[in-house]
């Protein structure tokens, strides 16, 4: 006999309700967000047919090459391919994995970023483009490491739990990574949530300049943002004076967050991107101040999608770490024994007991990880998803893949349709306007 | 060599650039019409002398490492922040989130200073002549903080390590810190301090350290915890 069992008390949920009986707090997650939102899949590309003509998808030339903060700096962020690095900290994973990280970034011509806690010297060597990060913590902030920095990144939030700071359990925190941050070993860091010398947009401006000042105006400053009111957040992030603005969905990867802001606050990825180009469009900077966009890009179906809606790059996050092995279990691991699930289900990066040696600072595990194999499989996969990108943007005759454009998009539910603000197929109409 | 640049007849990126070059030599630089302009001394890298008559705005002295810089006037926000090493002095009041986020050196107001005096402190000593504003030493992780006059509300609250030293009132102690005897080491070493000022007065200090409640969660799941 089969019996029904609750929509709502899902076995899920009632061992979640078991397991906050047990601890009495909020409960911590890595990886990303549970929740089943709006996103690309709920888009579909209208390539052509008999009102335009395709170019050859292997041979003919196509345009990848791509052009970060442009507006104010003297030498802007120039990459290979739209598809970058995101700020992932040296202590939520291990020196492997960000060496292996920054030397697959060069090999693809891209950029990779510091993420909190800063610089890495195995990373700033490997990566021929960092980005810097300034976050409220301050981690290991140093000016000798800013000016050697391709573009400066000031993060005023993180998709995955906007509003809040990073987060490294005591696990994480061994000596080495306590001594760059200036932390006592073992603690479960929790950082700030706000920056320690800026509050509003108005400082941000001041903030802004003095980046520049220290970096001799050479370098675009971006400034990262978790999507929420992204309308008003990048107004304002431009008007302060931002080159690029990143926005930061709510499915966008963590290697610790409360599980309740993962799933509980932020937007998805395409209307965020929608609302900030508009934005950008109302301030007459569409264009001009550049715009990236993170958060659960998977594949070069997705970062075409998002360049169609408005962005001019795209950062990856989770694909990179899979790239690299999260989540498949190889020779040295056991998943079930290490982390309790079976490789595919892992989002416990938060532990510092990553099967594959990524998010761990053990050097049992962490020698798992051979960052030149690792780098190889980052770099082929960037270079596949710019491949799909490439295919995907000839398909529809173009020639450039910051050719593509909204109306290149068809959405495929209601949802999407007034979400992404493309027409739903089979009826030609937008919905939500 | 001694050079004056005169901040009216120069744009702050020409002011910052012509620092960059003359620290380099080694020199000692005189900023004259400042006129609390934002981000004058920005990013120095190099040993040098500077002495700015007037009053500065936003960030002035700040991510530098290794100047001696004072300024002769009033500061605004975060002067000195992200301070590696060197020293900064400023005759008369700073604003707020002074010395944010610094790693070393010393900073020290004549005057008073405003609100998160020490915020994110890494290092290096803060001594502030007269009074603090509320939350002073927020979050501060390590370093020393020296106030001679009274400190706000919320001194220390979620200190990680450090320390705060006050000769007068404190309005309240933060979350997670706590108040303990000075020992007779930790007045020599602030009285030190006092008399590298030229501050002959020998007073006593309530001294603010962390109460370390807040480094742990107060449980964790099986995986959370540190045996593999
Ligand atoms: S395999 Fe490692 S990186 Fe991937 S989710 Fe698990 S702990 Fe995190």
């Amino acid at each position: 006999m089969v019996m029904p069992t609750s929509q709502i008390f899902t076995p899920w949920v009632i061992d979640d309700i078991h397991t906050k009986a047990d601890l009495g707090r909020y409960r911590l997650r890595g990886f990303s967000t549970f929740q089943k939102v709006t996103h690309f899949d709920d888009l579909t590309f209208l390539s052509t047919g008999l009102t335009r003509f395709p170019l050859e998808g292997y041979k003919e030339k196509c345009e990848t090459r791509t052009v970060i903060g442009a507006l104010n700096p003297e030498t802007p962020l120039v990459l290979d391919t739209p598809i970058y690095i995101s700020g992932m900290s040296y202590g939520a994973l291990s020196a492997n994995a960000k060496t292996a990280l920054g030397k697959a970034a060069t090999m693809v011509g891209t950029a990779s970023c510091t993420g909190d806690g800063g610089m890495l010297q195995s990373e700033r060597d490997a990566s021929d483009k960092l980005i810097y990060q300034l976050l409220p913590s301050r981690y290991g902030f140093n000016p000798s490491h800013l000016i050697q920095a391709q573009a400066v990144e000031i993060v005023v939030g993180q998709g995955a739990k906007p509003g809040t700071g990073g987060m490294l359990m005591g696990v994480k925190v061994l000596d080495h990574i306590a001594e760059m941050r200036d932390l006592p070993t073992g603690i479960d860091q929790r950082s700030p949530a706000r920056h320690p010398d800026w509050l509003g947009p108005d400082d941000l401006a001041v903030k802004i300049e003095q980046l520049r000042e220290a970096t001799d105006w050479k370098v675009p400053i971006h400034v990262k943002l978790g999507a929420c009111r992204v309308t008003d957040d990048v107004k304002l992030a431009a008007k302060a004076g931002a080159d690029a603005i990143v926005i930061d969905s709510m499915v966008a990867g963590t290697g610790a967050s409360p599980e309740v802001l993962l799933d509980h606050s932020g937007i998805p990825t395409v209307p965020a991107i929608v609302m900030a180009r508009e934005a950008l469009r109302e301030l007459g900077l569409y264009g001009k101040v550049s715009l990236i966009a993170s958060g659960g890009i998977r594949s070069g179906a997705d970062a075409a999608k998002a360049l169609a809606l408005g962005a001019d790059a795209v950062a990856i996050g989770i694909s990179a770490l899979v790239a690299l092995n999260c989540n498949r279990e190889i020779p040295e691991s056991d998943f079930v024994s290490e982390v309790g699930v079976p490789a595919g289900q892992c989002s416990n990066c938060q532990t510092g007991k990553c099967p594959v040696g990524i998010a761990t600072q053990n050097p049992e595990l962490t020698a798992r990880l051979d960052p030149d194999e690792g780098a190889d499989r980052v770099a082929n996969f960037i270079n596949s998803m710019t491949m799909e990108m490439t295919l995907l943007t000839r398909s529809l005759g173009k020639s450039n893949v910051h050719s593509l454009e909204p109306e290149d998009l068809a959405a495929l539910t209601l949802e999407a349709s007034a979400m992404a603000q493309v027409p739903l197929v089979g009826t030609g109409k937008v919905f939500g306007t | 060599m001694t050079y004056t640049l005169d901040a009216d007849e120069l744009s702050i990126r020409e002011i910052n650039k012509r620092l960059k070059q003359l620290s380099r030599t080694g020199a000692e630089i005189h900023i004259v019409n400042s006129r609390a302009r934002h981000n004058i001394i920005v990013g120095l890298l190099d040993r040098c002398k500077i002495t700015v008559q007037g009053s500065v705005g936003y960030y002035s002295a700040s991510v530098s490492d290794g100047p001696e810089v004072i300024i002769e006037g009033n500061a605004g926000w975060a002067l000195g922040e992200n301070l590696m090493s060197g020293t900064v002095s400023v005759t008369r009041d700073a604003g707020a989130s002074l010395a944010a986020g610094m790693r070393g050196g010393s900073v020290y107001v004549g005057g008073s200073a405003g609100a998160r005096a020490g915020i994110s402190m890494k290092g290096g000593t803060l001594l502030v002549r007269g009074n603090t504003g509320f939350l002073t030493g927020f979050m501060m992780q390590e370093g020393r903080i020296i106030v001679l006059g009274d400190a706000g509300e919320s001194v220390g609250d979620s200190m990680y390590e450090g320390t705060i030293y006050v000769a007068g009132n404190i309005g309240s102690l933060g979350s997670d810190a706590k108040e303990e005897e000075a020992s007779e080491d930790d007045l020599i070493g602030v009285w030190q301090t006092l008399e590298d000022h030229g501050i002959d007065q020998r007073p006593a200090f309530k001294k603010i350290v962390s109460a370390r409640r807040l480094y742990h969660f107060d449980s964790l799941e099986r995986l959370e915890m540190s045996a593999v």
